[in-house]
């Protein structure tokens, strides 16, 4: 097929210049945040002669990055532990225990991977401050468990029916409960679903912008990605500054793509494969 | 949402019954008192419902329970009139408010620019699958944004959209514009689907890619063998087999147009300028956290779910008919 490999060619030069448009905008912002304010004033696209650290420290420091980062942390943290115990909990009873009503309740969770965010927002903003949890930390750490279980629950039931019933049988004939084979067999053999729905649930908490906005109104307690809007505010006139925040903030993400991008990868499309 | 309903396989034979008939077949079982095993058994028959109950008490207060409350509330009235019933007048409302009805016009530019929002990564997909040179870097990097968060998308996009910025300067070069991105009222709406759109094609790209690993390779063989084009290739071998994918991503796209937006807008036009750039998400959130309408946002909340409900049935029916005539 003499046409298919002269397209293969043709094809490799857009594709190449798109890969520089999409690493570029990262590339210039790092050497903009590596910057003094005169020379980006003067030249914004220069390579910065010698890297300077002190805009970094400056949005680290100053202009309460830290606080920012440390308040996703947390969050994030525990919503994910919660996510990840809750959601194996829910998949293994669904996917590999019989027991009245369990079909309803999966196609409860179901529901709730369609509901979105957007629909709700009004409600549950009231029922939280009701209830008193509106700018705390367990409240936000709520808000983003019962946004992202349906998903966890989903993905971790549908990797438990990969699971030979027989292994939970035999787990019963040795006398375990069926917590025990929760947490001595469906565990242990949930742990590669675990690690990638677990980093997809810390990306999508991480990476939220509106429920922590709308869950979290007081400076001290936004998240890094409300944090990182603010700054702009802040540092209009001082651009370094405020691309040195938005390095920090994109910095743990950029990490974790280094090293687990097939995971990340796997847990975006087992949604697609799998159900 | 994938057209077959799902099915629940309530795993193998059930152990709940076994546990008390084995324990008390055990010699010294019976005697160590019938109550103890029974309060086991119960404790077994229990089990299933201890473990998946937070997850339900979770889902149908935080979930489920506020999208009944939210209708509720958009049959009610906001401020004075807080919590009395006032028909439709909501809705009214929203019908004569010309940001929710541009914000509705949006979505419909966002429906209209769906195909084009999954050609793309359909097409580097099948590049990537057909082993263009360099393939593995091109994953690896179009993948990328998408992780990023909108809000660091949308900071790191304005740097390089300014009057003065890097892509005006490179417009210059080649004698364009140069081209105010995000403040003309005609360009801004097109220039916030165009970053969603660059910044999220590698997740439907990744999705495209796991489909294409399930095609028959010995089908390609075939078509290779005959001398089909690399246009024959792609109608009647790969689109073919890929229907299911093409179909999540379609829907996955609508969805992620629909529902993640919210953050590039709040980075890099909020709304504006002259509120071209309103989504429904978007005015949700004014109404409710800046001008305290709550009542207002929750009719503007149950439109967009009763138009995404629509656009996606009406997406999968189409699907469907079509991959029936081909």
């Amino acid at each position: 097929m003499p046409g298919m490999r002269l397209a293969r060619w043709v094809a490799a030069v857009p594709m190449a210049v798109l890969a520089l448009v999409t690493i570029y905008p990262l590339v210039f912002t790092a050497n903009v945040a590596m910057k003094t304010r005169r020379d980006y004033v003067l030249d914004r696209f220069a390579p910065a002669g010698s890297p300077r650290w002190d805009n970094i420290a400056q949005a680290w420091a100053g202009a309460g990055m830290a606080r920012y980062f440390a308040n996703s942390f947390v969050v994030v943290a525990f919503a994910v532990a919660l996510l990840l115990l809750l959601g194996s909990m829910a998949g293994f009873a669904l996917s590999r225990l019989r027991f009245r009503g369990s079909s309803v309740i999966y196609l409860g969770c179901l529901a709730g991977l369609f509901i979105p965010f957007q629909v709700i927002m009004v409600p549950l903003t009231r029922i939280m401050a009701d209830t008193g949890l509106v700018d705390t930390y367990p409240g936000l750490i709520l808000a983003y468990v019962a946004q992202f279980l349906p998903f966890t629950v989903f993905l971790m039931a549908s990797h438990y029916r990969t699971i030979p019933p027989e292994i939970v049988d035999a787990a019963r004939i040795d006398g375990n409960t069926v917590y025990g084979v929760y947490r001595r067999i469906m565990l242990p053999l949930g742990v590669p679903a675990l690690l990638s729905v677990g980093i997809l649930d810390m990306l999508f908490c991480w990476n939220d912008v509106l429920i922590s906005l709308l869950m979290m109104p007081s400076p001290e307690h936004r998240t890094l990605m409300i944090g990182v809007n603010a700054l702009r505010g802040q540092y209009s006139d001082d651009i370094p500054t405020f691309a040195s925040g938005v390095l920090i903030a994109a910095a743990p993400v950029l990490l974790l793509y280094l090293f687990l991008q097939r995971q990340i990868a796997e847990g975006v499309t087992a949604g697609s494969t799998k159900g | 949402m994938r057209g077959t309903s799902p099915s629940v396989r309530p795993a193998g034979p059930g152990r709940a019954g076994g546990t008390t008939t084995r324990r008390e077949g055990r010699p010294g079982a019976a005697r160590t008192g019938a109550g103890r095993t029974s309060r086991g058994a119960r404790a077994e028959r229990l089990a299933p419902y201890v473990l998946v109950a937070p997850a339900v008490l979770i889902l149908v207060t935080l979930r489920l329970w506020p999208l009944v409350l939210g209708v509720n509330y958009s049959f009610t009235g906001d401020g004075a009139s807080n919590g009395t019933p006032v028909g439709l007048s909501n809705y009214l409302e929203l019908a004569g408010d010309p940001l929710f009805r541009t914000s509705l016009r949006n979505v419909g530019l966002l429906v209209l620019l769906l195909p084009v929002a999954v050609a793309i990564p359909g097409l580097l997909a099948t590049f990537i699958y057909l082993r263009v040179p360099g393939h593995r870097v091109y994953r690896a990097v179009y993948f990328f944004p998408a992780v990023l968060s909108p809000v660091i998308v949308g900071a790191i996009v304005t740097l390089m959209l300014g009057f003065d910025g890097p892509l005006n300067a490179a417009l210059g070069m080649i004698g364009v514009g140069p081209v105010d991105w995000l403040g003309d009222p005609g360009t801004a709406m097109f220039t916030v689907v165009g970053v969603h759109v660059w910044a999220t094609f590698g997740m439907a790209l990744v999705v495209f890619l796991a489909g294409f690993s399930t095609l028959d390779a010995s089908l390609l063989d075939a078509a290779r063998v005959d001398g089909a084009s690399l246009r024959q290739v792609v109608r009647h071998v790969i689109v073919p087999g890929l229907t299911r994918t093409i179909q999540f991503v379609f829907v996955t796209t609508m969805i992620g147009m629909l529902t993640s937006m919210f953050g590039l807008l709040f980075v890099m036009t909020n709304g504006g300028p002259e509120g071209s750039t309103y989504l429904p998400e978007y005015y949700i959130w004014h109404q409710q956290g800046q001008l305290n309408r709550p009542a207002l946002a929750s009719a503007a909340s149950t439109v967009l779910f009763v138009v995404m409900l629509v656009v996606g049935l009406a997406q999968i029916t189409l699907l469907r008919r079509t991959g029936r005539l081909d």
